[in-house]
C-alpha cells in the first residue's frame, strides 16, 4: 500500500518542502530508503523500526520503500524520522490517512519512540505556513519557536503514540508564545560602565552604533580592547520583530535555540583567530552557515585581527559589503543573511609592546607583515580607528563616565534621524555615494576643513569620504541637520588612519 | 637594477674631486663615480656639508627629527649627505628635498645601481636636485662590507655629522667614529632612555658629542652662534588649543590623557587634536599615538 507525509529539508537557514512516499509491499522483508539521504537520514530506518515496536507498533515484516521527494535535494539530518515512521504507519494501516492530511511534520525519533528536537524549527513552521499546510507537528522542546512563526498552527508531539490524536480533540494544545523581550526585560548584557578611563573609546563605540560603522581598536594587551567590544551590543538600539525573526531563524536552524528564551538580543560572536574560512563566512557540505551569518544583526568581534589567516580576512569581504553570502554548490546555491557590525582589535604589533615604545622587540618585516593585515582586506570597510593605552589605576578607580542605557538613548534618537533621511532600517553605514553627497551639507567652516585635511593629512578619495560619513554620523548624534566644522574635526581624529 | 643617468668620474686628486676626501689619506677611494648634479661634487665645500645618519628600524621620532633637520638644514643652505638606506637616511634626504635644497646620496654600489629597490623615487628626486656618488663603479652591486665602507666618505664629506638613531651596535656609529677620527664634528639627537634605538646617540652624547635638539644646533655649530636661524614657525594659536599643544608636548599621547588632563570632553579633545593635526602641530605615530612636532607658535 502507498502513503506520503509531508516535512520539510534545511538548507542554509531556510526550508524546503519534502515529500516522503512510503510504499509497502510484497516481498522478502526490507526496508530501503532513496531520495539522496545522507548518512544520517538512511539510519533513520533503524530508529523508525525500533521507535515504532517500543510505541506498541507493529513493524511490518514486508518489502519496504520510502522515497524522499524531491529526489535532486540532498537530505541531511535526522528530521525526517517523524515523517517517515508516519507514512510507514498510514501505509501499513496502523494510522488513518487523515490524521497526517493537512499537517506536516518534523522530529527525531528516539528508540522509545519519543520525539526528540531538531534544527530550524522556525524556519520550517514558516514554510509550512507558506505552503498551506493548517498545522504544523513538531518536537515538544521546539514548539515555543515555532509559535513565533505565527502563520500556522502548531502541534507539540512528545510521543510517537500521539500522532493517532492529530485533527481530533485529544490533539496536544499549542504552547504559549515566548514574550517577545523589550527593554524592560532585557537579559543582562554587560554594561559599558564597566570601561573605566577610556571614554574617548565609549565616545568612539557610540559613534560606530550610531551609523553602523565598523571600528578598529589598536592597543597593548590589557587595553580593555575585548571588554569595550563586548559592550557593544549593550548600547544598539533593539531588534525589531522582523529583525529578531531573522535572528532566530538563524540561531533556530544552526542549533543554537537557547537564544529564543531571550528574543531581541542582539547575538555578539567573537570567534578565534585561528577559525577557517569556511567557519568564518560559512561552507562546507552540506553548507552551514559561518560566523558572518550567527552575527547577523549583532556585533562581529575579530579580536587579534593581524592574527588572523589573509583567507579568512579576505573572504570577509563580499559579506561586508552585500549583507549577504553566496555559498554556490555544484547542485545549488544558497544565500545568508549576514549584516552585522564589525569590530576588530589588533596589538600595535606581534609583541604587543608597540614599535614606537622602544621596547619593541619585532623584526620590522614581521610588523609589516602584521599591519599589511590590518591594512589589507579589510581596511576600505573599517572606518573608524582608535588608538588606547592601558589605563591607570586611578583610570580604574574613578567613578563610570557613561552607562549604557544613557549611550544607548542617543543612539536610538540618531538613528531615528538615519531612518527619516534614508528610509527604514537603514544607516549611514550603509549609504552610497549619491547619498552621502545629498546627506551632508557643510557649513563653510567644515568644508575649508575637509579640504584642509585633504591636503594637509593627505587623505586619499575613499578616506575623504569615509570623514563625510562620519561626520553625518556625529552630527546625528548631536541632533544636528548640517554638518560643522566640530563634526568633521571629531570624525578627522576618529578615523582610519594608514598603518605601518 | 641600473637607472639611465649618465655616470662620471673623478679620480683622487683630480680637479673637481672633494678635497676633503685626501683627509681620508691612505683610504681615500682611487676613484668617485657620480649620477646627477656634477657641479655640486666640484663645488663641494667641507663646511657646507652635514651628514645625517641613524638607524634603518627608526621610530618615528627619529624619522620626524631626521626629516625635519633635512628640511631645515637643506632650507638654510647646507648640503644633506647621506646613505639612502631606509629610515633616518631616506627620512633626511626626503626632508631636504622638501626643504628645496641639495642633498647628496653615497652608495654601497655603483652610483647607477638603486639600493633599497623600494626608493628607486627617492633616488630619481635626489638626481635631480642633488648627486648620487659611490667609489664602486657604475653596474656593481653592493655587498653587505661595502656599507661600513662608504660610511667613511660619508663621515669625511662633512664637517659635521649627526646622528639621529642608532642602537649599540650600529653601522651609524661606526660613522660617528670615522667622523671623530677625521676631527669632524659629531652630533647626537638624544632620545627617550626607553628606546633601544636611542642607546647609541644617548651614550655619544654621554661621550661628548654635541646633542642636537633641532636644526638650531647644528647651524650654530657649523656657522657660529646666531649667524643663522632655523625655525619652523606655525599659525598662531587660540589658548585653548596652546593648551592643548602644550599636554601633548607633556606626554599626553592620546584623547583620553588629553582630555583628562585639560579637564575636557574627549569629543573635545579630538576637535582639538584635529586642529592642531592640520595646523602642523602635532602627527600621530604608526602606534596611533600623539605626538609634538618641532613647529612652534609665533610667540614661542
Amino acid at each position: 500500500m502507498l502513503a506520503a507525509a509531508r516535512t520539510f529539508a534545511l538548507l542554509g537557514v531556510e526550508a524546503r518542502e519534502v515529500q516522503v512516499e512510503v510504499h509497502v509491499g510484497p516481498g522478502l522483508p526490507a526496508f530501503s530508503l532513496v531520495g539522496l539521504p545522507d548518512a544520517a537520514v538512511r539510519e533513520s530506518r533503524e530508529r523508525v523500526r525500533a521507535a515504532l515496536v517500543n510505541s506498541g507498533f507493529k513493524f511490518p515484516q514486508q518489502r519496504i520503500t520510502a522515497n524522499l521527494a524531491p529526489a535532486d535535494l540532498r537530505k541531511a539530518g535526522p528530521g525526517f524520522d517523524l515523517a517517515i515512521a508516519a507514512a510507514l504507519l498510514v501505509a501499513s494501516d496502523q494510522l488513518s490517512p487523515e490524521r497526517i492530511e493537512r499537517t506536516a511534520l518534523a522530529g527525531e525519533l528516539a528508540l522509545d519512540g519519543s520525539i526528540r528536537p531538531v534544527a530550524g524549527t522556525l524556519a520550517i513552521a514558516e514554510a509550512a505556513g507558506h505552503c498551506g499546510f493548517e498545522a504544523i507537528a513538531v518536537p515538544t522542546a521546539n514548539a515555543p519557536e515555532a509559535m513565533l512563526a505565527a502563520n500556522a498552527k502548531v502541534i507539540p508531539l512528545a510521543r510517537l503514540q500521539e500522532l493517532g490524536s492529530l485533527g481530533t480533540d485529544d490533539e496536544p494544545r499549542p504552547p504559549a508564545e515566548p514574550a517577545w523581550s523589550q527593554n524592560g526585560s532585557r537579559p543582562a548584557v554587560p554594561d559599558l560602565a564597566d570601561l573605566r578611563g577610556q571614554p574617548f573609546l565609549a565616545y568612539a563605540l557610540e559613534v560606530a552604533a550610531a551609523g553602523g560603522h565598523s571600528v578598529l581598536v589598536v592597543g597593548p594587551p590589557g587595553a580593555g580592547k575585548s571588554l569595550a567590544a563586548r559592550r557593544l551590543p549593550s548600547i544598539l538600539p533593539p531588534l525589531s520583530r522582523p529583525e529578531g525573526l531573522e535572528v532566530l531563524r538563524i540561531a533556530s536552524a544552526c542549533g543554537r535555540a537557547s537564544l529564543i528564551d531571550s528574543p531581541a538580543t542582539r547575538p555578539f560572536r567573537a570567534p578565534h583567530h585561528t577559525v577557517s574560512t569556511a567557519g568564518l563566512v560559512g561552507g562546507g557540505s552540506p553548507p552551514r552557515a559561518g560566523e558572518v551569518t550567527l552575527a547577523h544583526r549583532g556585533v562581529l568581534f575579530l579580536d587579534e585581527l593581524g592574527e588572523f589567516s589573509r583567507e579568512a580576512l579576505e573572504a570577509l569581504r563580499q559579506p561586508l559589503e552585500e549583507g549577504r553570502v553566496t555559498i554556490v554548490r555544484a547542485r545549488h546555491a544558497i544565500e545568508l543573511p549576514c549584516r552585522f557590525m564589525l569590530v576588530a582589535a589588533s596589538n600595535p604589533c606581534p609583541c604587543g609592546r608597540g614599535v614606537e615604545s622602544g621596547e619593541c622587540e619585532c623584526q620590522p618585516a614581521s610588523v609589516r607583515r602584521y599591519r599589511a593585515k590590518l591594512s589589507g582586506a579589510l581596511a576600505d570597510r573599517i572606518e573608524i580607528a582608535i588608538s588606547v593605552g592601558r589605563p591607570t589605576a586611578a583610570d580604574m578607580a574613578a567613578a563610570a563616565a557613561v552607562d549604557s542605557a544613557g549611550v544607548r538613548g542617543r543612539v536610538i534618537a540618531a538613528r531615528e534621524r538615519q531612518e527619516r533621511r534614508l528610509g527604514p532600517g537603514r544607516c549611514n553605514g550603509d549609504m552610497t555615494l549619491a547619498e552621502l553627497r545629498d546627506a551632508c551639507r557643510l557649513q563653510a567652516a567644515a568644508k575649508r576643513m575637509l579640504a584642509d585635511g585633504h591636503s594637509r593629512l593627505k587623505l586619499s578619495g575613499r578616506g575623504h569620504d569615509r570623514v563625510l560619513r562620519l561626520s553625518r554620523t556625529i552630527a546625528d548624534l548631536d541632533g544636528s541637520g548640517r554638518v560643522s566644522e566640530e563634526h568633521v574635526a571629531r570624525a578627522l581624529t576618529l578615523r582610519r588612519r594608514g598603518f605601518g | 637594477m641600473s637607472g639611465e643617468a649618465p655616470v662620471w668620474e673623478f679620480a683622487k686628486g683630480e680637479p673637481g674631486f672633494p678635497t676633503q676626501l685626501l683627509d681620508l689619506g691612505g683610504d681615500a677611494p682611487e676613484r668617485l663615480f657620480g649620477c646627477g648634479g656634477v657641479e655640486l661634487i666640484r663645488d663641494l665645500a667641507l663646511d657646507r656639508c652635514v651628514t645625517i645618519v641613524g638607524s634603518r628600524r627608526a621610530s618615528s621620532y627619529g624619522l620626524r627629527v631626521a626629516e625635519e633637520l633635512g628640511q631645515l638644514l637643506a632650507g638654510a643652505g647646507l648640503v644633506v649627505v647621506s646613505g639612502m638606506a631606509r629610515g633616518i637616511d631616506a627620512a633626511a634626504h626626503r626632508g631636504a628635498l622638501a626643504g628645496g635644497g641639495e642633498t647628496i646620496a653615497v652608495l654601497g654600489g655603483g652610483p647607477d645601481v638603486v639600493y633599497p629597490v623600494g626608493e628607486r623615487r627617492l633616488y630619481a628626486e635626489i638626481l635631480d636636485s642633488g648627486a648620487v656618488i659611490s667609489e664602486a663603479p657604475p653596474g656593481r652591486k653592493p655587498e653587505s662590507w661595502s656599507f661600513p665602507v662608504r660610511n667613511r666618505i660619508m663621515a669625511a664629506l662633512a664637517a659635521m655629522t649627526v646622528v639621529v638613531e642608532a642602537a649599540q651596535p650600529s653601522g651609524s656609529l661606526i660613522t660617528a667614529r670615522q667622523a671623530l677620527d677625521l676631527s669632524r664634528e659629531l652630533g647626537a639627537v638624544p632620545g627617550p632612555v626607553t628606546s633601544r634605538v636611542s642607546e647609541g646617540t644617548n651614550d655619544l652624547i654621554v661621550d661628548g658629542a654635541v646633542p642636537v635638539r633641532g636644526a638650531q644646533d647644528v647651524l650654530d655649530r657649523l656657522l657660529g652662534v646666531g649667524v643663522s636661524h632655523a625655525r619652523g614657525v606655525g599659525p598662531a594659536l587660540e589658548p585653548e588649543l596652546a593648551r592643548v599643544a602644550a599636554l601633548v608636548e607633556r606626554g599626553s599621547a592620546n584623547c583620553d590623557a588629553v582630555a583628562a588632563a585639560a579637564a575636557i570632553a574627549p569629543a573635545d579633545a579630538a576637535v582639538a587634536l584635529a586642529r592642531l593635526e592640520l595646523l602642523g602641530y602635532v602627527c600621530v605615530d604608526t602606534d596611533g599615538r600623539y605626538g609634538r612636532t618641532t613647529l612652534s607658535p609665533p610667540d614661542y
